[in-house]
């Protein structure tokens, strides 16, 4: 038998053309049936491991190994615990502080497993876990929260005890429950050695299946969780960085939740494509603030900082983010312990925006015909887009950013080096009212132009001193509600002297399609949270 | 043969030398702190000093440099500093998906670019040319990553024919992956090719020699496929290697749209948190690619015109 040329291209299309409807429905079918399996995309671009203390990872690794460990307490579900009373029992059963909260000891849960057979947590992988940290000569990620710790030592085999060097009330906010102190295996950790970090042991709800740098990272329910087996038994990770790539990726229903977009517009934008989707979002989410240089001219004089404070309208930027973003007042977010309110503060400090009473401050300053203030920003879409919004309420006040937009990886290595005038700085703090104080604002955290300086890039406690003794104050203060009064004491200090300025807290947003529910509402917290109970509804 | 591959590869030591030595002192003039994106902002100045000097980037740039380049020879790409794991192991995960994708998209344009681009020139003037020539235009106006969010929408979402990202799994799963990735790519070499087949085929149609072929009765397709398009081709093949690196360099955008695995976006990542090694050891990649493509160029022309040969 022969074949014509002509039947024989007729033949490979029809070919072709069945194979590839085949292939599509079979794919279509495949999505449609697995409700076994949760599907998020993060916004990067490949996993950079698992180890909690890894230096370097991103937000899809720290949902990831929000999911695979446990830490010694916990937070409720879908929120920050922002008072000592709030949290929760997990790895430890209980624990008691000594009445000078500097000794802090923890009681191991009897029977908590670790994953793949690595046996029970002792004392011994929590004081492993603990001291990675607190050791100076190894490099991990985030040290510097630990660093109040003075010692970590087991006290029988289910009991841990940690010595501060300075009262903490707030320990199981500061360092019992944050994600590089999941505690981790140390047979395994001792065994794999960097292998852990792509085979990581934890005790979490869920346990690695396969971690691949192309593919994502597959996580499969640990059936002997101290809590019981998630609700769903797979969940997998993946990384699209590109914001087109993860819409569509939502829209098709190839994945259920993504990470959204945090620029104006966009949960407006999603809503078009599907009125139901479901958008969790955590308040505060990161806090923005701009910190103002006081050695430069004319920002060290106070009337002109006065004039930045009354041309920012936070209340017009946050409206901009359609329901992701609320108002600072002071520099701590208004939902943590420690802020402070409108209604509080003096009529001198409430700064209402008024572009006429800024102009009259720069009259009053020297500056009758206005200032110009170069300065420089991230080109990521937060900083950009509050950045310019800043720029364009400040023109009406006669202030004038002679704003760069920079690569973000430059942006940071230049703030270091004290190169900024005027630098907006979007940090996710947790609940610890002396964090922004001593991170941001304390003279031991000064910029420095060699660049070993920290994040205080106004110069304050240096420029204008006072807040650290303050600080210490508050450090030094066992009881909690004594401290947050003298947070808020520090708080109306820096509405005085205007160093920085809180702008917007903005939320991290996941876009949920409603066919998934997560078993709680999100209303405040980290960048990522438990989808322990997360299951398929529809 | 041997001798032009020898004296090809020899050519092109002095110009890895180069690139090595450029892409060493950008990465150093480019400011930003690898230790800084490694241990983010709240790092302390002793942590960032250990950082650098376990990885090496505290020491003297001369020091640096011969390290660098003496691991290069040894073909020892190092560890990102990063993503913690051997360069070369990062690159050889992601270089068969940006492989696969050149060559798929220069498969697909070199089947369709060329015979259009003879259609048209034999067919001058007339309908085929005028449609070619449209169609050039429309795929060199569109830019590539916004033609791939169109037809993503189109066949991804809407129709659900390809799958919305990603690489794929497996042989068959991997091509369905890569057939909407690879004709978006694959649009612009089509014009491109094209528009190159069409007017060198013109060129040597009008040729002397042609006309004596035909005055001597040698059958139209004889004329036009054996005498016409082998000599055409010289450029052809000379514009189908500049448009394999530019697409080997230029699929970045594609592999961000479709969110494929690759080695641009992997590069474009690699410079974003600035891990050198990895930025350095896909350079090296890069280098030996373009080394190898011009090879490959050099022996087709030498296939092609015997008088290169000669």
């Amino acid at each position: 038998m022969t074949t014509s040329r002509r039947e024989f291209l007729v033949q490979s299309g029809l070919l072709a053309t069945t194979a590839a409807v085949a292939s599509t429905f079979g794919f279509q079918a495949a999505q449609a049936a697995d409700n076994d399996t949760i599907t998020i995309a993060l916004a990067s671009r490949a996993p950079v491991g698992l180890n909690p203390q890894q230096t370097g990872l991103n937000g899809g690794d720290n949902w990831a190994i929000n999911q695979l460990f446990d830490t010694l307490v916990k937070p409720p579900e879908g929120r920050w615990a922002v008072k000592p009373d709030e949290f929760l029992p997990s790895v430890a059963e209980s624990w008691e502080s000594s009445a000078d909260a500097k000794t802090w000891t923890y009681k191991i849960r009897k029977g908590v497993k670790f994953h793949k057979n690595y046996g029970e947590v002792t004392a011994d992988d929590v004081v492993f876990t603990f001291q990675r940290q607190l050791d100076p000569k190894q490099v991990t990620a985030n040290k510097v929260f630990y660093s109040n710790i003075a010692t970590c030592e087991a006290v029988d085999p289910m009991t841990v005890r940690f010595t501060l060097k300075s009262a903490d009330p707030l320990f199981n906010g500061s360092c019992a429950s944050t994600l590089s102190v999941s505690i981790m295996s140390k047979k395994a950790f001792e065994e794999k050695g960097d292998g852990y970090n792509t085979d990581p042991i934890g005790t979490g709800p869920f346990q690695l299946q396969s971690f691949s740098p192309t593919e994502g990272l597959l996580l499969t329910a640990f059936p002997e969780h101290f809590d019981g087996p998630a609700a769903t038994p797979n969940l997998r990770i993946t990384f699209i960085a590109d914001t087109t790539a993860r819409t569509l990726a939502f829209a098709s229903g190839q994945v259920d939740m993504i990470e959204g977009v945090r620029a104006p517009g966009w949960i407006n934008s999603m809503k078009q494509r599907s009125a139901d989707t479901i958008f969790d979002a955590t308040a505060p989410g990161s806090h923005n603030t701009l910190n103002i240089n006081l050695t430069r001219k004319p920002l060290d004089n106070l009337k002109v900082r006065q004039a930045i404070r009354y041309g920012i309208d936070n209340a017009a930027i946050a409206a901009a983010f359609q329901g992701i973003a609320s108002p600072m007042v002071g520099v701590i977010a208004s939902q943590f312990a420690g802020s402070v309110k409108v209604e509080d503060l003096p009529p001198e400090l409430q700064y209402k925006p008024d572009p006429a009473k800024a102009k009259a401050l720069l009259a009053e300053a020297g500056f009758p015909d206005g200032v110009t203030i170069p300065c420089y920003v991230s080109q990521r879409e937060d900083y950009a887009s509050i950045m310019l919004m800043i720029q364009e309420q400040l023109r009406a006040s006669g202030i004038n950013l002679d704003l760069k937009i920079i690569d973000h990886t430059t942006f940071h290595s230049d703030n270091r080096q004290d190169k900024n005038g005027l630098a907006l700085y979007s940090s996710s703090f947790p609940p610890v009212p002396t964090l922004t104080l001593a991170s941001q604002l304390a003279a031991s955290a000064e910029v420095k132009a060699d660049g070993k300086g920290q994040g205080n890039y106004s110069h304050y406690g240096v420029a204008i001193p006072g807040i650290d003794d303050l600080l210490t104050k508050a450090q030094n203060e066992p009881d909690f509600d004594k401290r947050i009064a003298i947070i808020q004491e520090a708080e109306k200090k820096v509405l005085t002297d205007l160093p920085l300025l809180g702008i917007i807290a903005l939320s991290y947003v996941i876009a949920r399609n409603p066919r998934v529910d997560i078993g709680y509402k999100v209303e405040s917290g980290p960048a990522y949270w438990s989808l322990a109970k997360a299951k398929r509804v529809a | 043969m041997p001798g032009i591959i020898s004296v090809k590869l020899l050519d092109a030591v002095p110009t890895v030398f180069l690139v090595l030595t450029l892409v060493f002192v950008a990465l150093r003039i480019l400011p930003g702190d690898p230790a800084l994106v490694a241990l983010g902002d709240y790092a302390t100045p002793e942590q960032l000093a250990l950082f650098r000097s376990q990885t090496g980037l505290d020491a003297p740039l001369w020091q640096q440099y011969f390290s660098f380049l003496w691991d290069m020879i040894r073909l020892d790409f190092g560890q990102s500093l990063m993503q913690h794991r051997p360069v070369a192991d990062i690159l050889a995960e992601n270089l068969p998906y940006t492989i696969e994708l050149t060559i798929c998209a220069t498969l697909i344009g070199v089947v369709f670019g060329i015979p259009f681009g003879v259609l048209a020139a034999v067919k001058r003037n007339r309908l085929p040319d005028s449609g070619m020539r449209i169609f050039s235009l429309i795929g060199y106006a569109i830019p590539d990553f916004y033609l791939g969010a169109l037809l993503l929408i189109a066949f991804a979402l809407n129709l659900g024919w390809f799958p919305i990202n990603g690489g794929g799994d497996g042989f068959i799963d991997r091509i369905y992956h890569l057939i909407l990735p690879a004709v978006t790519l694959a649009m612009v070499k089509i014009a491109f090719l094209g528009r190159l087949t069409r007017t060198s085929l013109l060129e040597v149609l009008s040729k002397d020699y042609m006309r004596t072929a035909k005055a001597k009765g040698v059958p139209r397709s004889k004329i036009i496929y054996k005498h016409g398009l082998r000599n055409a081709l010289l450029p052809v093949v000379t514009g189908l290697g500049l448009s394999l690196l530019a697409t080997l360099s230029g699929s970045v955008a594609i592999e961000l749209v479709f969110n494929r695995p690759g080695i641009g976006e992997t590069l474009i990542n690699a410079i974003s948190v600035r891990d050198y090694p990895l930025i350095q050891g896909g350079v090296v990649v890069f280098a030996f690619f373009v080394v190898l493509i011009n090879l490959i160029v050099d022996i087709v022309y030498t296939l092609v015109d015997p008088r290169i040969r000669g």
